[in-house]
């Protein structure tokens, strides 16, 4: 009885709450649902250790049910291991049924409701659920068929079954008809959320159509599964007095010793030896864990939380990793520059969290240089779209003082330029300020862990960016001496009254004191253009693009000053103006 | 045009300094040897402080320019300013600073070799005129380049103004005779005279002028032999040139009334009394060192209960104004020479208390009684507790 009573609203109470669960808006309705069957792909090929290729279309079929929507299509077909038939009616129609809930894994979903939310908005807007096809490499032919939920005993109804031919060895075809709003661009965009995706799972290969746009192929950049992290044995400083103790009563008739090493990660024979300094009475080391009193219980606990231990184990949690994010952020676009972080897992609120940030500038990706940079936010390699300023990432980057780093930023505000961030945090357990994951709550030690990551990018970056500045300056510098020198010399003619001989005299002496000026500045400027270039060679090496460094050198030796100064174009501080004397000075 | 009255007995014929140094660079430049203009740096490092002369004055350090390829945009600006100022000397034409910075767009835009040299901002072309005076150790007003005078609003029943105009001809100003409306000094305070019909007991300066005007309208300068005048903050340079020739002409007591904060004691008053760091070549004229500081002091605020406020830490410029008091008294040589030591443990106050009191909260002591400020005025004048 009591089961049944909670069954029923769960996912009545899902029904009517959709909101909360990323389903607020026609808009959020289209991205939500599309992150959903993404995030499921992903996950199911993860766990199989199978490499992912996704496709992905996205259409208008029409007007929609309700006001101010349109009829979309969204169909995600992926290269999976294939969902039982027997499961596809709990995978897609039933509440809080997840392989995933509780494990301490940094898997995409968690609870089970993303999915099954995405089949009842199909349901409520267009009276049908999703329409699912499946293939197992057992089986030989496909099973497809219609999934609804039976909203009040929260249970998945599957409709007209069939079984038919499909020339796949595996995989989860999955098709949503439902009442939403597509936008393309921007940070609540579908291509923005593409190249999320693409950026942090560089083993994914994606396939794209959305509306009228071609197909977009994108290939994957590393032939390796993310290992799965392995649910790994809790860390002492994760947990709070309570839950220590309700732990403890898991383990039967077993010393308290015993228990610590068997029921954490991260404890030792030595962290034992550990305790006792720290307050934990000795004598209590043998004794089971099941005589012992509250009184008892706090003082453990207090000498565990008092000790330094091991961070908790990196298997717990899942990075990208610096060589893949850097091989990876060329798929978005072609890098003129790039840096990348990927920080050690360490605990924040208790919780084991990784920080990845990739920050990069583009040669041809329709940023303004004097807008904001373009955010992409991550949890779990999710990426996070609405909600951008409650968001700890977002006051992360806007506490960091980017002038620092050589990029412009108005006070308290995100950087301006034309580069992309993106940051992402990994935890199995991220705190989320809603249950649609759009925000990750903003805590004092998350954020500091954050910015760390940011800072240490930001350093590397601007090795670029001062670098590039040195030789926009040095060429100013080119430039003051051809414009300024002649009215100098004609203003004190014009002063003294003098005549055209002692003109022309001190302008061949200006020319003379300038010239020994500006040889030093040019070669100043070519050392600087090569290091420069130098720098851009080793990233690329490690982006994995085969540069030839003979024909690197040569080409820069030949580099006339135009091409140089194109590259420095995006650059607000130099004017085109000073740039094209610069330029006529050096060709001499 | 008619030749204007000369600030000060000036040793220096500008245009032709200026063309000897035209003429210097020029040579330096046909012998391929780089030109160098040198100027006086203004800042509080090159300061100096002697008791016995009473203002800053300038120390031997120098900002040097050498022609090379960072500082030829420079030289070239200097130049091209310093041939309008000039002009302007030759044909006998005034400017502001912003005229000027207009006069140089104009040349520019009528000239598209001169394109580079344009100014973005006022700051740019300001810095150049400042630079330009700093070289010569000439006033901006003996390159004819004025500021507005602002402030000095000046109220007498006793005092008698007689000004030399620029064609020789003479006024003579009685104040007692302009009814409501007050005196107010230009920048060349060196062509006023002054006399005086009945003995003057005192020249009372005010940092509000609104509060200048209050007193004056109650009725201050029919009972008192006295000056009267308004600062309107910080002292333009037409009320320290006035302050400095009422204190040299008539030989009175000087006193100034303004707000108990780091601000008006630096910025305010400091100046008036003993000039700036940033004019130092011209202190000289633009600072009157006998002015005694009547108040509000720290003394005030508990004799008389006067409601006053915390500091905002939070707020920039008063955060800012806390942070400059304490660089003062380590690095002001005005708030370092032990004859002012008194007015240097103002700021020791200000910085521990963190409060700020108004000149105006005199006002709260008897609220129903219109003079009230005034006889607390005179009665510290009385008693001697000024600092």
């Amino acid at each position: 009885m009591t089961n049944k009573i909670t069954k029923s609203s769960t996912a009545e109470y899902f029904s009517k709450n959709l909101q909360q669960v990323g389903f607020s808006s026609p808009l959020k309705a289209v991205l939500t649902t599309l992150k959903e069957a993404v995030d499921n792909s992903l996950d199911a090929c993860e766990v199989a250790e199978i490499l992912p290729e996704i496709s992905v279309e996205v259409k208008r079929l029409g007007a929609g049910s309700s006001k101010n929507s349109e009829l979309v299509q969204i169909v995600v077909e992926d290269n999976g291991p294939g969902i039982d038939p027997d499961d596809i009616a709990k995978v897609f129609g039933e509440y809080l049924a997840s392989s995933k809930f509780g494990k301490g894994q940094c898997s995409r979903g968690q609870q089970g409701i993303g999915i099954s939310a995405a089949t009842t908005w199909a349901q409520l807007t267009n009276a049908k659920g999703a329409y699912v096809k499946t293939k197992t490499a057992s089986m030989r032919k496909a099973f497809a068929a219609q999934v609804d939920v039976d909203i009040k005993s929260n249970t998945g109804v599957v409709r007209n079954k069939e079984t038919l031919d499909w020339d796949k060895k595996s995989g989860v075809r999955v098709e949503f008809n439902f009442d939403g709003r597509i936008q393309l661009n921007g940070d609540g965009g579908l291509i923005t959320y593409m190249e999320g995706t693409v950026l942090v799972n560089p083993h994914l290969t994606l396939h794209y159509k959305l509306l009228d746009n071609d197909w977009v192929h994108i290939e994957r950049v590393s032939n390796q599964v993310p290992e799965i992290p392995q649910a790994t044995l809790p860390h002492p400083h994760t947990f709070k007095l309570g839950e220590f103790i309700t732990h403890a009563t898991l383990f039967g008739k077993i010393s308290v010793a015993n228990f610590l090493k068997t029921g954490f990660s991260r404890i030792s024979d030595q962290s034992i030896k550990d305790f006792i300094p720290k307050g934990l009475p000795k004598n209590l080391l043998d004794k089971p864990v099941t005589s012992l009193k509250e009184e008892d219980f706090k003082k453990v606990f207090a000498a565990v939380q008092a000790t330094e231990l091991m961070a908790p184990s990196t298997k717990s949690v899942l990075t990208v990793g610096e060589e893949s994010m850097s091989k990876s952020i060329q798929r978005l676009g072609q890098v003129d520059f790039f840096s990348v972080v990927t920080r050690k897992p360490t605990i924040c609120d208790f919780k084991p969290v990784s920080v990845e940030v990739a920050l990069a500038r583009f040669i041809n990706r329709n940023l303004e240089a004097d807008e904001p940079v373009q955010l992409l936010r991550f949890a779990n390699r999710v990426p996070l779209q609405f909600d951008k300023s409650g968001c700890a990432i977002t006051w992360a980057i806007e506490s960091v003082n980017w002038k620092n780093y050589g990029l412009s930023q108005p006070k308290g505000s995100l950087p301006i330029g034309p580069y992309v961030f993106a940051v992402s945090v990994v935890s199995p357990f991220i705190k989320f300020k809603n249950a649609s994951k759009e925000t990750i709550d903003a805590s004092e030690e998350l954020v500091e862990e954050i910015r760390r990551a940011l800072m240490q990018a930001g350093q590397k970056l601007s090795r670029h960016i001062k670098k590039e500045f040195r030789e926009a300056d040095l060429e100013r510098k080119l430039a003051h001496i051809e414009q300024f020198g002649p009215i100098l010399v004609e203003s004190l003619v014009r002063i003294t009254k003098s005549n055209d001989a002692r003109k022309k005299k001190a302008e061949e002496g200006l020319k003379k004191l300038l010239g020994r000026d500006s040889e030093v500045a040019i070669s100043e400027l070519e050392e600087a253009s090569e290091r420069l270039s130098k720098q851009k060679a080793r990233d690329a090496k490690k982006m994995g693009i085969e540069v030839d460094q003979e024909a690197e050198a040569e080409r820069l030796e030949n580099t006339p000053a135009e091409e140089l100064e194109e590259n420095n174009n995006e650059k607000p501080a130099a004017k085109s103006t000073t740039k094209k004397s610069a330029t006529t000075k050096k060709k001499k | 045009m008619a030749k204007l009255l000369s600030i000060r007995q000036l040793n220096l014929d500008i245009p032709k300094e200026a063309k000897r140094l035209a003429e210097e660079m020029l040579s330096d430049l046909e012998k391929s040897k780089r030109p160098v203009l040198e100027a006086v740096k203004t800042s509080l490092d090159n300061s100096f402080y002697n008791p016995k002369v009473g203002f800053l004055t300038a120390g031997d350090k120098v900002v040097r320019t050498e022609l090379n390829v960072s500082s030829v945009q420079k030289l070239a600006r200097v130049v091209f300013m310093l041939e309008i100022l000039l002009r302007n000397l030759d044909i006998g034409s005034v400017n502001t600073k912003r005229e000027l910075y207009y006069i140089c767009k104009g040349l520019i835009k009528g000239d598209k070799k001169l394109k580079p040299l344009d100014f973005e901002d006022q700051i740019e072309s300001d810095s150049i005129i400042d630079f330009i005076g700093d070289m010569l150790r000439v006033y901006r007003e003996e390159l004819n380049c004025f500021a507005n005078d602002r402030g000095g609003q000046t109220y007498s029943q006793q005092l008698v103004v007689t000004e030399t105009m620029p064609d020789g001809e003479k006024a003579v100003v009685d104040l007692s005779t302009l009814g409501t409306s007050p005196f107010q000094p230009k920048n060349r305070p060196q062509s006023l005279r002054l006399k005086v019909k009945k003995k003057i007991d005192f020249c009372l300066i005010i940092e509000s002028e609104g509060t200048a005007n209050t007193l004056q309208a109650m009725g201050f300068t029919k009972r008192n032999n006295c000056i009267l005048l308004g600062a309107q903050g910080v002292p333009s340079n037409a009320v320290r040139g006035w302050s400095k020739l009422i204190q040299e002409e008539l030989r009175v007591p000087m006193y100034f009334f303004g707000d108990l904060d780091a601000y008006t004691m630096q910025n305010i008053f400091r100046t008036l009394k003993a000039g700036s760091a940033a004019s130092l070549i011209r202190n000289a004229d633009f600072s009157a060192p006998e002015v005694k500081f009547l108040g509000v002091l720290p003394e005030d605020v508990k004799k008389y209960d006067l409601p006053h406020y915390k500091v905002k830490e939070s707020d920039p410029a008063e955060a800012r104004a806390l942070k400059k008091a304490k660089d003062a008294l380590e690095n002001d040589p005005f708030f370092s020479d032990k004859k002012n030591k008194g007015l240097a443990d103002i700021l020791r106050w200000l910085i521990k208390e963190k409060i700020r009191c108004e000149q105006q909260s005199f006002f709260s002591v008897d609220p129903k009684d219109p003079i009230k400020t005034e006889k607390i005025i005179l009665e510290k004048i009385r008693t001697g507790r000024y600092v």
